[in-house]
């Protein structure tokens, strides 16, 4: 029943990320989110060569405590031409992307912003029970009263179910986790950076049986932000030598969403509609990519990727992953170069643009040493909804 | 390794609901959720079931998700599945499971046979956790909650 997409791609190539900035990553950031998410644009504009009263178009994550109206509060923002706000919090990393993207080829506004600025640890822990004690209706009366009440519960169940499946075993998430942390090792903004081994991961304590701790992300406070226009401002701007352009985007839910758990088969991800659409939208293949930017809230889910968007056959991530050689900085496909949400810090996603950034300029702390990244996949899988683009040099 | 040894390590199996955990309000839920909690009170199993197209569905939705009638009843099941998927908590995430102990608890995914894909979450009695497995059989029990009585929930216990 699933009609195929358009075959056609309005954004191609018609916005360029010109400005990346964060805060730094913490524990305790020991200040308010809006002032958060105003350091990071401003890091942002920075990067980029523009001040913030130039920012005319605002892309927000539905989750995020920061209002338009703060923001052209306190950047001085002169006239918001543009605002959106995508929903959900890992689904709307990469989302955020295309929708910015789609602003600018349409005229939208000139010079737009995606950012995320949380206290995820300090203040609201996403990791833990947030459903009121009596439930009105919903998803969430017939998970919590079974104690199903964590996103890491939900997201197992596709975990246990994709090992019966495929017979991957919890050493074959042990494999990303030490090769994200050994990428985070490097990475000066990560909040992990002692290497880990295979056994550290085995030792690990079990958190949701079969995740251990370390198949898990971090719980963290900061802000990130990214800045984009037409590359023809692009040109005049700070990164004119590298042209760095949004080349397709797309978003995909699956049937049967709600409460995740209930969809027909959750030992594959829905992003495989997501994979299809953007494939063809591109007009390219996983043949065509240099390095992966996965949304890594739980490990295994890097291996539900590589399968969903065509790395390799459904069954075989297990094979692609063992002993790390594959996706390492310098392997065949690198993934998280920064070290993830796994390492470096969960930002919803926005810190993986980033990441693909740094990698087509040529500067990332675990740049690829043998090879020059032209085209970077930045995706997710298994999130309540999932979505991609392509970053590519121009 | 580690695996492994936790396996040989066997918790002991849940006999009653969890306690202090968030619970529907059976005052407050829209009305095509009434009839789950109802057939529960009642000792049943009750699935909302299209009356246009005879499916049924789970979770429980106003419209058919396949042929969009409103009409649907709340029809006895069996109560006899298998286990689809399983995980085992072993970090507390609500303080009402670190106060009262009650770690580690499975959450299960069971199958129910009247229809594939079927399936409703909930948790698995009189065995370890560590003994639960996919496509392990299972049958439907129920047991109030302590917190609020009127909300008897469906569990299951293995079956053979």
């Amino acid at each position: 029943m699933v009609t195929n997409s358009a075959d056609i791609n309005g954004i191609r190539d018609k916005a360029a990320i010109v400005g990346i900035g964060e805060t730094e990553f913490s524990f305790d950031s020991g200040r308010s989110e809006l002032q958060l998410a105003s350091e990071a644009i401003k890091a942002a504009c920075d990067d980029a060569g523009i001040s913030p009263h130039q920012i005319d178009g605002l892309i927000r994550y539905e989750m995020d405590t920061n209002q338009e109206t703060m923001l052209i509060q306190s950047l001085g923002i002169e006239n918001l031409r543009h605002w959106e706000s995508v929903s959900y919090g890992g689904g709307a990393g990469n989302a955020v992307v295309g929708h910015a993207a789609s602003a600018i080829a349409a005229g939208y506004c000139n010079y737009v912003v995606c950012f995320r600025a949380a206290n995820l640890r300090s203040q609201m822990r996403l990791g833990q029970a947030r459903n009121p004690q009596r439930i009105a209706g919903g998803q969430q009366g017939f998970a919590a009263p079974f104690g199903s009440m964590a996103p890491a519960h939900q997201f197992t169940m596709f975990v246990r179910r994709y090992m019966h499946t495929y017979g991957a075993t919890s050493e074959h998430f042990g494999w990303v986790a030490v090769t994200l942390r050994e990428n985070a090792s490097r990475n000066p903004r990560a909040l992990r950076r002692d290497p880990i081994t295979l056994a550290d991961h085995q030792n690990s304590r079990m958190v949701v049986d079969p995740l251990h701790l370390l198949d898990i992300c971090q719980e963290n406070d900061g802000a990130a932000a990214i800045v984009m226009t037409t590359p023809d401002r692009a040109r005049n701007l700070r990164h004119a030598d590298t042209l760095t352009l949004v080349e397709a985007a797309a978003q995909g839910s699956g049937p049967q969403n709600e409460g995740v758990i209930y969809r027909p088969d959750i030992s594959v991800s829905e992003s495989t509609n997501t994979a299809r659409d953007l494939w063809s939208r591109a007009k390219l293949g996983p043949s065509d990519i240099d390095a992966l930017m996965f949304y890594d809230h739980f490990t295994p889910f890097c291996l539900f990727n590589l399968e969903a968007y065509g790395f390799v056959p459904f069954g075989e991530a297990k094979d692609f992953v063992e002993g790390g050689k594959n996706i390492r900085f310098d392997g065949m496909l690198p993934i998280n170069t920064h070290g993830g949400n796994h390492s470096e810090a969960y930002i919803h996603g926005l810190t993986h643009t980033q990441e693909a950034v740094r990698l087509i300029r040529g500067v990332s702390t675990s740049q690829p040493p043998n090879k020059t990244i032209d085209r970077v996949l930045s995706c997710s899988s298994v999130a309540q909804l999932s979505a991609a683009v392509i970053i590519r040099r121009g | 390794m580690t695996q492994q040894q936790d396996q040989n390590i066997k918790s002991r199996p849940m006999t009653k609901p969890l306690e202090g955990v968030p619970l529907p309000d059976l005052e407050r839920i829209p009305d095509y959720e009434r009839g789950f909690w109802e057939g529960s009170h009642n000792q049943e199993l009750r699935i909302q079931r299209c009356s246009g197209c005879n499916t049924f569905r789970h979770l429980p939705t106003p419209m058919c998700p396949s042929c969009h009638s409103l009409e649907y009843d709340w029809t006895k099941v069996s109560g006899k599945g298998v286990v689809y998927s399983f995980v085992i908590v072993r970090n507390p995430v609500h303080p009402a499971i670190r106060e009262k102990e009650q770690l580690p608890y499975n959450i299960s995914l069971i199958e129910l046979e009247e229809q594939e894909g079927l399936r409703i979450c909930s948790n698995i009695l009189a065995i370890s956790p560590e003994d639960i497995y996919i496509d392990m059989p299972v049958q439907v029990t129920f047991m109030p909650t302590v917190d609020e009585p009127t909300v008897v929930l469906p569990l299951f216990v293995p079956s053979d």
